[in-house]
């Protein structure tokens, strides 16, 4: 009858969801009772097993940064770094982050109740992670930085910081349009809340020798890159003496170049970090130049710091943090990193 | 536990007959607790050795605290009629202030979150105002705000610190003091506990007395269930719905502090888009998107499930990139439950009226 | 007829919205354990002379006297106060609400202290079940949504709300307007039972039988003007038909009041000697009808 029919539904409906999150379960994962570590000695070094007969450690990882990596290009990447670097290891990965500090900041500490082996943490707002961190220290589980927070993360007990900084990536840019012969360039700020943003334009600041225009797009952002693309047309009109343009992010830089585009074409363009599409833009000019991090690097090198914490206490980086960036990708090289960008690593 | 018979001769016989089942069905919380437990079994089996430990609920306790208190201050507000989109980005701007009057003026924490406070209630009231004035639907007037507040936040904040966040917050005086009160952590059965936690039961359940035991529960129902019928038998309904207003507001500054004690630091972009987590959550706990019906229990419980979602997708070692598709399944589930039992509850009140109908018209 | 002071009176009242005139020289008053019905067809006046009798507006010209001393009030609750209760045809009950919250709201009872006063609930429900229980309605819990009772019912705790608070006068904005015949009758029965008890009632209506029933004084507004008001002895049933020009329904009204009058009579003497007069009436009126048919 109608009502056991409706019941049923609400039923199967959940089912299904339980179905689904039994399957999205990542494949490579470790069976629950499993847990005994083996001893580090066991450990198979990766490079000599192939990759579906790696012998599982054991260990757990937490990946937790100030964006959802399902949501975002640059993150994607980091966490594509992060899984691949697990999965040669023998590692169970467990990935997630939020823009929301709290919610960071709380998905770190779950990680901590669930007794992961190593933290791979984002540090955009260090006061905000700092009890978290403190406390996966305290609790002695190791915790490698990773993109911002390099000022912050010996004072917070990390092993070691992966990143670049933006202050000097920025000063980097603002080099490069020196040499480019701009007089006044724009620097598009798509995010609120990010300090590393504001500190990548102060780098620029730094440098540049021309004038620095911070232009905000934050209310559009990358959630409505055609918005985001029409403010900057509007922007480049209204102000006829901006001459180069500096994005943050590569969704940004196509949404710039199609606004300097539609504005006449006068602008030099360049940008923070690498998408198959800026590849495709240096490659047939429209690009000046991209400040390349390397983020593949910023999610597997922590994982392999941490396995060799884990297994042989190694420690890298001899308390300086290991630098990913700044690497510049223009004309000259565009062609090499854009077959490894369709892969997902760059 | 039945009222049989032979009970005392005060107790009306006929109460008896209404049964637990039915009394059970006209709660509206039923469909969120039905919900939570099932999100509650099934993690029990995906992930039983966290989730089954008391550091598992401590965890899942954290994230649900917070929202858990601003579910119930918007399910009150939405049984009374209204909406306030504002409420998310006002934990931001709240958490700001105070931010901004610790750090850049170097005040005592205690009157920067008092200031912070009186700006809360400040801008709850003029939302209750203008959507009485106007007659505008709140839906409208508070998004309006949220516009306001969310590019204040970054304005003012960028203006000042020339950054869009306010750190160092920890070396105001008074900061710790305040953190024990509101957000710290203590140890309970050898787990580490929040004191959010504690606000949150003492909120909702304050907010459960007032609904079900107080004459301002009755308004607050009659103001979303049909104000002009409430107000022509004489209830305040302007001054339930600004009151309301009020307490939302109230509810985002005391998480805004929450989060500004616990984090050290107030982010301009703090809050956005939580406003429509708070209504799900309230929406799961069984309000009525139409007002005049709902429950602050089941807010809080509709908070609770998005707690147990958050922290057991980690547990389980899925991708969180099912987050919000799981989300989005548990609302609808839960809306159709509700849906569903209140369907249940009409029909057998109807059924009754029916059968004494009948009776009546065989009585010669 | 000089029953001396009336409860409720209103001289030369006259109500504009913009320069729309709602209202034009209206003077109107009703007295203790009398009904007295306001007639006249949509858009006649009649609500917004209730809504001036009961506060929510205030007249623009005019004056507006209670027990004989002139009153202005500025909100409902101020008419309240003086025992002016309003049963509006929304009947100001609120459906998801349990029938205990309705009967009290706006006005709760209460107990305890200071900040720690509460909601007097058993009060509420038992006093509930005894009002109810006196209008002849078994209601077997209280906490029952009112949106799950019959239309009939619902009036009735309207009415029983009003009485129960103390109003000497009532004001029934078209309590019968949505009722099947069974319940209008049962709705006409407790207008006289509120007659019985000394209250003052206006009923708003434009059923001229159900007015005719109950009614002792007709007063019929058309288009903003009142006719005039007429005792029962001195209007007939026609003539107040004709004067509210509603005449085209009247054979399949006359039906339903057939079927009305047709019921036991197991209320006391007014009651009973209603719905004789409505019967009586009502034939005398069809047979009228099927003489001259307009």
């Amino acid at each position: 009858m109608l009502r056991t029919t409706r019941l049923t539904l609400v039923f199967v409906i959940l089912g299904i969801v339980a179905l689904v999150f039994a399957a999205c379960a990542p494949a490579g994962q470790a069976p629950a009772q499993e847990a005994g570590a083996p001893a580090p000695e066991e450990a198979a070094p990766a490079e000599e097993a192939p990759a579906e007969q790696v012998a599982q450690t054991g260990l757990v990882f937490g990946l937790a940064v100030h964006d959802n990596p399902a949501e975002s290009l640059f993150w994607g990447v980091v966490e594509k770094g992060a899984r691949d670097a697990a999965e040669t290891y023998g590692i169970e990965l467990k990935s997630g982050g939020s823009l929301d500090p709290a919610e960071q900041a709380q998905l770190v500490e779950t990680y901590i109740a669930d007794g992961v082996d190593g933290l791979i943490v984002s540090l955009a707002n260090p006061d905000a992670l700092q009890d978290s961190v403190t406390k996966a220290v305290d609790a002695g589980i190791p915790v490698v930085t990773i993109n911002s927070g390099v000022n912050v993360y010996k004072e917070l007990g990390a092993i070691t910081h992966v990143g670049q900084t933006e202050f000097v990536a920025g000063q980097g840019a603002g080099e490069r349009f020196n040499a480019a012969g701009a007089s006044k360039v724009m620097c598009v700020i798509h995010e609120e809340g990010n300090i590393g943003l504001e500190e990548r334009c102060a780098g620029l600041e730094d440098t540049f020798q021309g004038e620095v225009v911070r232009f905000n797009v934050a209310t559009t952002g990358t959630r409505d890159v055609a918005g985001t693309s029409a403010s900057i047309q509007d922007k480049l009109i209204a102000d006829s003496g901006i001459d180069g343009v500096l994005s943050l992010n590569p969704v940004i830089a196509m949404a710039a170049l199609d606004a300097v585009q539609a504005a006449g074409g006068n602008q030099m363009l360049a940008t923070f970090d690498l998408s198959p599409d800026v590849l495709d833009a240096i490659e047939a000019g429209d690009i000046l130049f991209a400040i390349d991090q390397q983020q593949y690097l910023q999610g597997y090198l922590p994982v392999v710091f941490l396995y060799l914490y884990n297994t042989n206490l190694n420690t890298v980086g001899g308390g300086q943090p290991v630098l990913t960036g700044p690497g510049f990708v223009d004309a000259s090289n565009a062609a090499q990193v854009k077959e490894l960008a369709a892969r997902g690593t760059r | 536990m039945t009222v049989t018979a032979t009970s005392p001769p005060k107790t009306d016989e006929r109460l008896a007959n209404v049964g637990l089942v039915q009394i059970l069905l006209r709660r509206p919380e039923i469909g969120a607790l039905l919900g939570a437990s099932v999100v509650w079994i099934f993690f029990a089996f995906i992930a039983p050795t966290n989730w089954l430990s008391i550091n598992g609920v401590a965890r899942i306790l954290d994230p649900s605290s917070t929202l858990g208190i601003m579910a119930v201050a918007v399910a009150l507000l939405m049984i009374g009629g209204e909406f306030d989109l504002s409420a998310g980005v006002m934990t931001g701007t709240t958490g700001l202030i105070t931010g901004l009057l610790a750090v850049k003026l170097g005040m005592n924490i205690w009157p920067a979150m008092f200031i912070s406070l009186l700006f809360a209630l400040l801008v709850g009231y003029l939302n209750g105002l203008m959507v009485i004035k106007t007659g505008l639907p709140s839906f409208i007037v508070t998004l309006a705000t949220f516009f306001i507040l969310r590019g204040a936040n970054v304005g003012v904040t960028r203006l000042v610190t020339n950054q869009v966040r306010v750190a160092g917050i920890d070396e105001a005086p008074g900061f710790y003091t305040a953190r024990m009160i509101f957000n710290t952590e203590f140890t309970f059965l050898g787990a580490e506990f929040r004191t959010t936690i504690l606000w949150w039961i003492a909120i909702t359940v304050l907010a459960t007395w007032v609904l079900q035991r107080t004459p301002w529960g009755s308004w607050i129902f009659a103001a979303g269930g049909d104000p002009n019928a409430a107000r022509n038998v004489g209830v305040p309904a302007n001054r339930v719905k600004i009151a309301l207003f009020m307490t939302t507001a109230s509810a985002a500054w005391l998480v805004g502090m929450m989060n500004d004690l616990r984090l050290r630091s107030a982010v301009a972009s703090q809050g956005i888009g939580q406003e429509f987590v708070y209504i799900i959550a309230a929406v799961i706990g069984g309000c009525l998107l139409t007002g005049g019906y709902g429950s602050a229990i089941g807010a809080s419980i509709g908070a609770l499930i998005f707690g147990m979602a958050r922290v057991g997708i980690v547990f389980a070692g899925w991708d969180t990139d099912w987050f919000f598709s799981f989300l989005g399944i548990m609302l609808l589930a839960a809306v159709l439950v509700n849906d569903y039992t209140r369907k249940q509850a009409e029909a057998l009140a109807v059924a009754r009226a029916k059968a004494r109908t009948e009776s009546e018209e065989a009585e010669p | 007829m000089s029953r001396g002071t009336p409860l409720l009176e209103t001289r030369n009242v006259t109500k504009l919205f913009g320069s729309v005139i709602a209202l034009n020289g209206v003077s109107f008053s009703v007295h203790a354990g009398e009904v007295h019905c306001l007639l006249g067809d949509n858009g006649a006046g009649k609500s917004t002379l209730i809504k001036i009798l009961s506060g929510v507006h205030e007249p623009t010209e005019g004056e507006y006297y209670f027990e004989g001393s002139p009153v202005r009030f500025t909100s409902p609750r101020e008419a309240l106060s003086h025992g002016i209760a309003t049963v509006y045809q929304d009947l100001a009950l609120i459906p998801l609400m349990s029938i205990w919250r309705n009967f009290f709201l706006g006005s709760e009872p209460k107990r305890g202290w200071g900040p720690f006063q509460r909601y007097d609930i058993d009060f509420a429900k038992r006093t509930v079940r005894e009002e109810l229980g006196k209008m002849g309605i078994d209601i077997r819990d209280p906490d029952q949504p009112v949106g799950t009772m019959s239309g009939g019912e619902r009036q009735s705790v309207a009415i029983a709300r009003a009485v129960y608070f103390g109003a000497k006068v009532l004001i029934l904005d078209e309590p019968t307007a949505a009722l099947g015949v069974k319940q209008a009758g049962t709705v006409l029965r407790y207008i006289a039972r509120a007659k019985a008890r000394g209250l003052g009632v206006i009923f708003i209506t434009h059923n001229p039988h159900h007015a005719y029933a109950v009614g002792d004084r007709f007063t019929i507004l058309k288009r903003g003007r009142s006719l005039g008001t007429y005792t029962k002895a001195e209007l007939s049933r026609e003539e107040m038909i004709r004067l509210m020009s509603g005449a085209d329904e009247l054979e399949a009204i006359s039906h339903e009041l057939e079927e009305l009058a047709r019921r036991d009579v197991q209320e006391d003497a007014i009651v009973a000697h209603v719905e004789e007069q409505l019967a009586e009436s009502l034939e005398s009126e069809a047979e009228a009808l099927k003489r001259h048919p307009e």
